[in-house]
């Protein structure tokens, strides 16, 4: 008759022997393996921050001496605001009164403007590059593509699409077709298409193939199997997914002005660079309330958009 | 049951349907043959949808991309062939890229570090007064509203130019991002495991030493990664505006006309961006494969 | 007429088919027997190209259908109904939807992505639920059903395909015994008055008994018995499922059927 052994979490105790010590022993050297290998990481780790801190000049004495230079430009991008003028209407020459709200937005129907243009780059960027990847996530995914060469082709376009950031591929397209918006949607549509198509072709490898099964045994084409098979299993993730995008795009947006490439981000930049320090406070108000109410309705939108069904 | 299989069956053997059967069974299954409704609903969105997107290439001018433009031509063929490659600055190239690596680890970890702590002050669990939650929430709503590159200017001015500047601005805009999802993580925290240890007396920071921090430590080293991986991209133009990193090499070249350089550049942070991608999943699958039992 | 000649599959060394031949006049109802692994599943999908022989020929009518390519395999398909163990439909879509997916194959491109199925092709498709009496779910979402239920509108599906043969791979194994029975029926019910020849695939002894007209049994890839039921003989079935002969193997074991067992008297008896 065999002895009776307990295997316990990848020991084992023979009878007679000292559970205590066998397992203290066990675990002394379970302890000691780990031991080293968390060792060994925390050096490497160690060693990447000491070249990081070297390599970005991040000392201390520079950060002290930053310090209040950071609270001192804080002072004077405040704007210039006097209580007893805050609500001052214009004047008798028509120009608005220095202190006012009026005269601190004076420039605020610019603002809105762009602020207009730059959520509806936000949309169309989002919208086109959405289509995209929704295209290329079907050919994406590794258990799904009709060929590996298909395959392989999908997955290094969205790498690409995705890697290259977008303020980089704005300002080789605002050289192509000239300073606006357009560069601007098709470098955030370019982006968006690479970093939602490899979501979603994660999303579809994880999706059951059994009715991919079933369209194929009734003749169906792989056009078929993906439009029935698999697209209502990932729709609500991939809307999900999409308002998420949509919340950062709206940020892409505001900036990719920087380069030229439409929206607010230009003003931004010229109040910025130009010194017009208290005109800086009043954009970043508008663009950091932009970004807030979107995110608040994308946020609502995604959480009742879990319930509804209807979209096919 | 079988009874109702078996009712019909003798009834309708043929699969061939006349065009009166068609007319009987739709006046008995009427939704069967397409809801009028819904589909009408479903067609205005989807009008809807695709009508704006079209007036919006209008509204951008759409057919500018198809304009035929030399210097367009000039710049996309010579991104494919490049000029002699001898005297490219490569140490200007490769410090560019060391910094802006750096930048976004050094920022990142502190990002991190600093997200951690005010994490519990935005979950609902770990600080159940709501004034407290909301403006810290709200701050962070600032934190994150304001794009790294923006943060990246203000800290130029601030602290002049060079990567400084850059690992503050990635460090800012982190801990917005980080400490909103850390929040979420604490707050998707399993209750049962936090009473279980609140029940042997620990004291408020000893429960969150061993009936949070175990719970959140995977979540946390994903999100970090993540955050890691994107910070690189985002490091990667806050040259442009004097923060450090390789965005000024970038535009300067850019500007310079030398496009073949330009694709150099590129590639090499195109290749620096999937190696990182590569040993960060590697990483997560050490440390979170481990602690998944 | 289904003919299949030296049909082989191979993975690597092992072969799960091995050299199959077997001749199936049309409207026989046919229930395939044996052991898990031992190649039932794998032939069936060979014969609607689900997966590709390495040896072999499949001819049906006349027509060979191991070689077709393109448009042609797809009309194969759809004219060779499937039912599976798992029902294969699609989950978050409406039934009489799932019921349309056996049209497909007529539709061009556009038509078929928008789903813009003729009044014609609706009414077969009620009248096919009708016949398996689930019309009047018609409208909800097919992940809403019983196994059971599922398993009817995957036969709806497969009627409204206007199938010659109609292939089933273990179609009750995932049903209680009540389902299974209806199942059952309602496949015997559509090979006698459609005149649609029905290859199952079955791991019930008695259900194959019950139904079929005529049994195959494989053993590793082979053909081990090819008869009537009545010529399938307790030691055959016990070579089949390789059970030893001093093991007890009783059929009633694997039953799907309601039939209660007497109770013997010695069962009864109260300890004294």
């Amino acid at each position: 008759m065999a002895a009776t052994q307990i295997a316990t979490a990848g020991f084992v105790i023979e009878p007679g022997q000292d559970a205590v010590t066998v397992f203290e022993k066990h675990r002394a050297e379970l302890m000691a393996s780990r031991r080293l290998m968390n060792l060994g990481m925390a050096a490497l780790f160690l060693v990447l921050l000491a070249i990081s801190v070297y390599v970005s000049r991040f000392y201390p004495e520079r950060l002290w001496n930053g310090a209040p230079r950071i609270f001192e430009y804080f002072g004077t991008v405040m704007p210039n605001l006097e209580i007893d003028k805050l609500f001052e209407a214009r004047g008798a020459n028509g120009k608005a009164v220095p202190g006012s709200i009026l005269y601190w937005y004076s420039d605020f129907g610019k603002y809105m403007t762009l602020l207009f243009e730059t959520v509806l780059m936000a949309i169309t960027a989002t919208m086109l590059g959405a289509g995209v990847a929704f295209l290329l996530s079907f050919p994406a995914a590794r258990n799904l593509a009709p060929a590996h060469w298909i395959n392989v082709l999908a997955r290094r376009t969205t790498e690409v699409f995705r890697g290259v950031p977008e303020i980089i591929i704005a300002l080789v397209l605002v050289f192509a077709v000239g300073i606006g918006p357009l560069a601007g949607v098709l470098a955030i549509a370019i982006h968006t298409a690479g970093a939602l198509g490899k979501l979603f072709s994660e999303v579809n490898e994880n999706a059951s193939t059994r009715p991919v099964e079933g369209m194929r045994s009734v003749g169906g084409t792989w056009f078929d199997e993906m439009r029935f098979g698999i697209v209502p299993q990932v729709l609500p993730n991939f809307v999900s997914y999409t308002l998420l995008r949509f919340e950062i795009n709206v940020r892409a947006s505001s900036i990719v002005g920087f380069v030229g490439a439409g929206g607010i981000g230009q003003e931004l930049n010229h109040t910025i660079s130009f010194y017009n320090d208290d005109r800086v406070m009043a954009v970043l108000i508008l663009v950091v309330l932009l970004v807030t109410v979107i995110d608040l309705v994308s946020e609502r939108a995604r959480t009742r958009l879990i319930g509804r069904e209807n979209l096919i | 049951m079988s009874e109702m299989a078996m009712r019909d069956i003798r009834s309708a053997r043929a699969m061939t349907v006349s065009a009166a059967d068609v007319a009987a069974l739709k006046a008995q299954f009427p939704d069967a043959f397409g809801n009028m409704r819904q589909k009408l609903v479903t067609g205005t969105l989807w009008g809807v949808a695709i009508g704006y997107f079209l007036w919006s290439l209008w509204f951008f001018e759409f057919w500018k991309l198809f304009f035929f433009n030399e210097r367009a031509a000039r710049m996309f063929s010579e991104f494919f062939f490049w000029g002699p490659m001898g005297e490219w600055d490569y140490a200007g190239i490769y410090q560019g890229l060391a910094e802006t690596i750096a930048m976004a680890f050094l920022g990142t970890l502190l990002g991190s570090v600093a997200a951690l702590l005010i994490a519990f002050a935005a979950a609902r669990n770990t600080m159940p007064r709501s004034l407290i939650r909301h403006t810290v929430r709200r701050f962070l709503d600032l934190l994150r509203g304001i794009d790294s590159l923006i943060w990246a200017l203000v800290f130029v001015r601030a602290v002049g130019l060079g990567p400084l500047a850059g690992v503050l601005s990635i460090f800012v805009s982190d801990t917005g991002t980080l400490s909103k999802l850390y929040s979420e993580a604490i707050e998707n925290v399993d209750r049962k495991q936090v009473e279980g240890v609140r029940a042997t007396g620990a004291s408020p920071i000893k429960t969150i030493r061993f009936a949070y921090l175990p719970q959140i430590t995977p979540v946390f080293i994903s999100l970090s990664l993540y955050s890691f991986e994107s910070s690189v991209r985002s490091a990667t133009i806050l040259g442009i505006v004097g923060a450090g990193g390789i965005g000024k090499v970038l535009v300067d070249r850019f500007r310079a006309g030398f496009f073949d350089q330009v694709a150099f550049v590129v590639i090499n942070i195109l290749i620096c961006v999937f190696v990182i991608d590569w040993l960060s999943g590697k990483v997560r699958a050490h440390f979170i494969g481990e602690k998944a039992h | 007429m289904l003919e299949i000649t030296g049909l082989t599959k191979a993975f690597g060394p092992n072969k799960a088919v091995d050299n199959i031949s077997l001749s199936i006049p049309q409207g026989q109802m046919v229930g395939v027997i044996g052991r898990s692994g031992a190649g039932k599943s794998t032939m069936l999908r060979m014969i609607n190209r689900l997966a590709e022989p390495t040896a072999g020929n499949i001819t049906f009518g006349g027509r060979d259908v191991t070689n077709l390519k393109g448009r042609a395999l797809l009309a194969w398909r759809a004219e060779c109904a499937m039912v599976f163990q798992q029902f294969n439909l699609v989950g978050r879509m409406a039934v009489i939807n799932n019921v349309l997916m056996g049209r497909i194959f007529h539709h061009s491109f556009p038509t078929a992505m928008l789903q813009l199925f003729t009044a014609e092709e609706r009414a077969l498709a009620i009248r096919a639920l009708d016949r398996l009496g689930m019309a009047h779910t018609a409208l909800q979402r097919a992940e809403t059903l019983s196994g059971g239920q599922m398993q009817r509108v995957a036969i709806a599906r497969a009627l409204v395909q206007q199938p010659k043969i109609m292939l089933a791979d273990e179609p009750i194994a995932s049903l209680d015994p009540l389902n299974a029975k209806v199942v059952m029926d309602a496949l015997r019910t559509i090979n006698r008055e459609d005149g649609i020849t029905v290859l199952a695939n079955l791991h019930t002894l008695d259900t194959a008994r019950t139904y079929c007209d005529r049994i195959v049994g494989l053993m590793a890839g082979r053909v081990v018995f090819d008869g009537t039921p009545d010529q399938l003989t307790d030691r055959q079935a016990r070579e089949i499922y390789g059970a030893e002969a001093e093991d007890a193997f009783s059929e009633g074991v694997t039953s799907t059927s309601l039939r209660v067992r007497q109770i013997t008297e010695t069962a009864l008896e109260p300890a004294e």
